[in-house]
């Protein structure tokens, strides 16, 4: 029971220390297979490092990564669909074997887009314009920017291959744009975005460029809206109506004068001496439709109750036009005589 | 005389440049019906003969076979994802991209593995591993396609 425990104990601790030994192999951008197994620390031995791409052969590493003198990793250089095949790793230190089997299809990580330009179009937007590194077509390239107008927060967007564009920005802001990029998925989606590029800025120089070109427009303006109101007061001051207006006489005749006419009788009315003449009122004969048709041929519709004081008219003299009320019978013989 | 040889191959030229592009969206469009049949699949259970990721480039062709056979034979063409699929797989444009794009008449096919012979795996490998050597053959036939332009 004793060596019993004593192994598994053995077993175990050996177990766990092969375990610590965790290989992660990444395809960076494309080019080259990195794998590390110092994730839980550095090793305190060196371990060789073996590797199987496909049907070939186990390849040893050539080309190490250390740390402290120490092999913690190793970079092996890919052909771009290689990825697609089935990759082994071994390490040993030469008692020890730890192998494992790796999925590199998406274990991507492509370097991050390079010469990030920025132009303002003729159709007035802003246009970025990115390359990136890899060997990838650019079909099977993803792009994601992110953005912020004057240092707010960011702003992430999918973009087009290479290109970006901002409509008609405002020239008093200020923009910061990145971009970074993945393998796509028709082409086997990476599970990592590449880290975001160098961030490109507009408008941080272009607004002090854009606030002095401005100025020498707008007291132009202004003074023109000056002289266009002083010309308008001139006019108005030496029309005829307007110097009429200035002396209290004159508005009143000027505004008044007309209305005056039509209310004149309103006037006497407020007279303390006033005296209204009674009106009379008429019983009116009826007067058929085909009598009365007007000149465009419509028929008038004719009342019997109507009375009408408005227009003054005196029934003793004939030579007033005749009102627009239906005829009566009196007039009518006045008029015949 | 000389302008109608002109025009003739630059009509020739540009169906070429055409065709690939056809290729390339018809292998983008069995992706796209391989990943609804993957999001709707009736029995994951199901073991079946499955070429392995490493196939030779002279292969693919024969491998793509074994997948459009194996999904007749184990899904059928009932289905509205699995008639698609299958009918994408057997279309001309892609039996070209794999066979005549991918592998040059020089190199032999007579070692490729026949199809029963290829050890079985549940549905979902299985088509994990058709996805993976469409992407393959797509990304190759870009590759193809920059380089007809280039030259």
């Amino acid at each position: 029971l004793f060596f019993s425990f004593s192994f598994l104990y053995l077993l175990c601790s050996t177990s766990g220390y092969i375990l610590s030994l965790y290989v992660d192999c990444l395809v960076v951008n494309l080019d080259y297979i990195s794998c590390t197994w110092n994730k839980t620390g550095t090793p305190e031995v060196n371990y060789t490092f073996y590797s199987k791409l496909g049907n070939d052969q186990w390849k040893m590493c050539n080309h190490y990564l250390t740390e402290n003198n120490v092999n913690i990793g190793c970079n092996k250089e890919i052909d771009s669909r290689d990825r697609f095949k089935t990759f082994r790793t071994q390490l040993t230190n030469g008692s020890e074997w730890f192998e494992k089997g790796h999925e590199l299809k998406k274990q991507v990580k492509l370097n991050p887009p390079t010469n990030l330009t920025v132009l303002n179009g003729s159709d007035f937007n802003l246009w970025f314009y990115w390359n990136h590194t890899s060997p990838a077509p650019l079909h099977c390239v993803e792009s994601e920017v992110r953005f912020r107008t004057n240092n707010n927060n960011w702003d992430v967007v999918s973009a087009g291959i290479q290109k970006y564009c901002i409509n008609l920005p405002s020239s008093s802001s200020r923009y910061e744009l990145q971009v970074r990029n993945r393998v796509d998925d028709a082409c086997g989606e990476s599970i990592f975005w590449s880290d975001w590029s160098e961030p490109v800025v507009w408008g941080s120089n272009n607004s002090t460029y854009a606030k002095n070109s401005m100025s020498p427009w707008m007291p132009v303006m202004y003074v023109v809206g000056a002289i266009t109101v002083i010309l308008l007061a001139m006019i108005l001051l030496h029309h005829e109506r307007w110097q009429l207006f200035v002396t209290s006489e004159g508005f009143f005749s000027l505004f008044f004068k007309d209305w005056f006419q039509f209310s004149k009788g309103l006037k006497d009315n407020f007279k303390p001496d006033y005296n209204e003449r009674a009106c009379p009122v008429r019983e009116y004969n009826y007067v058929s439709q085909s009598d009365v048709v007007s000149s465009d041929g419509s028929t008038c519709s004719v009342t019997t109750d109507q009375t009408d004081c408005s227009i003054e008219h005196d029934p003793e003299d004939l030579s007033a036009p005749f009102p627009s009320n239906p005829v009566s019978s009196e007039e009518v013989q006045k008029a015949s005589v | 005389m000389k302008l109608i040889v002109f025009c003739l191959f630059t009509i020739y030229c540009c169906s070429l440049v055409k065709a690939s592009t056809m290729e390339h969206k018809k292998l983008k469009e069995v992706l796209r019906e391989l990943k609804m049949l993957k999001s709707n699949l009736p029995n994951t259970e199901l073991m079946m003969n499955t070429p392995p990721k490493d196939i030779e480039d002279c292969c693919c062709l024969t491998a793509l076979t074994c997948f459009r056979e194996t999904l007749l034979e184990h899904f059928g063409i009932s289905g509205k994802y699995q008639k698609k699929l299958y009918k994408s797989l057997n279309h001309t444009l892609t039996v070209s991209t794999f066979g005549l794009n991918f592998c040059n008449t020089e190199t032999s096919t007579t070692n490729c593995s026949t199809c029963h012979s290829h050890p079985k795996e549940n549905a979902s490998e299985f088509f994990n591993r058709l996805e993976s050597l469409v992407q393959r053959v797509r990304l190759f036939q870009i590759y193809f396609r920059k380089l007809y332009i280039k030259y």
